[in-house]
């Protein structure tokens, strides 16, 4: 029974693999697509959903306990709130040269 | 006994409280450290790209195929590296060593088309001096270029003369709590590299 479940584990491991690598071959098809800045709203959540499917499997995030969880999501959260602290600062900064100001 | 070791044991079973041995609970709180330092980098690039008025069109500079190829040779390793583990709780050593040392191989293969990269770079002027965005891509790929190392010389032990732990006292489950703990960084390198190919080669 155990060799059952450990060769149901390694086909699930399989799967995942494949499935990963099918996912680094959309964002590569989606990159060759040139679509500019919409390229990158499609592109950055394949890449999380390819991290969290990494996660969530190989490193058994599936299984873990709410420490795991909470540590995890503490520092997404303070990520995320240093990552946009300077968003107010940088969407009024010039595009362009032309938007500087000059005394 | 000290009173530190009465106040946090070394254990090989998980504790009540955080329902995981302390190990694990170490690496994680190391692996939201690494979280931390590579998220910042991740920032900092955004911020540089939406700050600067021009930006090269990264895939023209990037070798995208050797990037992909890297990304496949990881994961490839990361699926190396469970079957090790595997191998190990089913007191196969024979299996382990020989699956962690496909690990070490295939981490050697991304150092070595990781070179290849740097060298293309080198040979067309491209420095990190030459550009903002040169001088980020060389900065956070060489970071991870050495955890990769890094990781290298913990499996590299661990594949090697490290498995005299198991000899010890509880060794066995010890051991096997370690090349746990080892495999949770390797994926989380594995991580970090998804999230540099994307950004710093597709976008």
């Amino acid at each position: 029974m155990e060799e059952h479940s450990q060769k149901d584990e390694f086909k699930r491991d399989i799967l995942i693999y494949f499935c990963i690598i099918a996912l680094v071959g959309v964002i590569i098809f989606i990159s060759h697509l040139h679509l500019g800045t919409g390229g990158i709203f499609l592109i950055i959540p394949i890449a999380c959903l390819e991290a969290g499917i990494l996660g969530y499997y190989f490193m058994h995030l599936m299984t873990k306990k709410r420490t795991v969880h909470l540590l995890l999501l503490l520092t997404v959260i303070v990520f995320v709130t240093l990552l946009f602290w300077p968003a107010w600062d940088v969407a009024y900064s010039p595009r362009t040269p032309s938007e500087f100001t000059t005394y | 006994m000290s009173e530190t070791e009465e106040f946090i044991p070394y254990i090989v079973k998980p504790r009540e409280d955080t329902g995981l041995y302390n190990a694990k609970f170490g690496i994680w709180l190391f692996l939201a450290s690494e979280v931390m330092l590579f998220g910042s980098l991740f920032s900092a690039y955004i911020l540089l790209r939406v700050g600067s008025f021009t930006w090269p069109v990264q895939s023209e500079i990037q070798n995208v195929a050797i990037g992909a190829i890297n990304s496949v040779v990881l994961l490839s390793s990361s699926i190396f590296f469970i079957r090790a583990w595997v191998a190990l709780k089913a007191d196969d050593i024979a299996k382990y060593k020989r699956f962690m040392y496909l690990v070490i191989l295939f981490a050697f293969i991304f150092l070595f088309l990781k070179g290849v990269e740097y060298y293309q770079h080198f040979s067309h002027h491209e420095y990190p001096k030459t550009s903002v965005f040169l001088a980020i891509y060389f900065l956070m790929t060489g970071l991870h270029a050495l955890h990769i190392i890094g990781g290298i010389l913990v499996n590299s032990y661990y594949a090697g003369p490290g498995l005299y732990l198991r000899d010890k006292p509880n060794g066995k489950q010890w051991f096997i709590n370690r090349v746990e703990v080892a495999g949770l960084y390797w994926h989380f390198v594995d991580l970090v590299w998804i999230f540099l190919f994307s950004t710093l080669y597709l976008l």
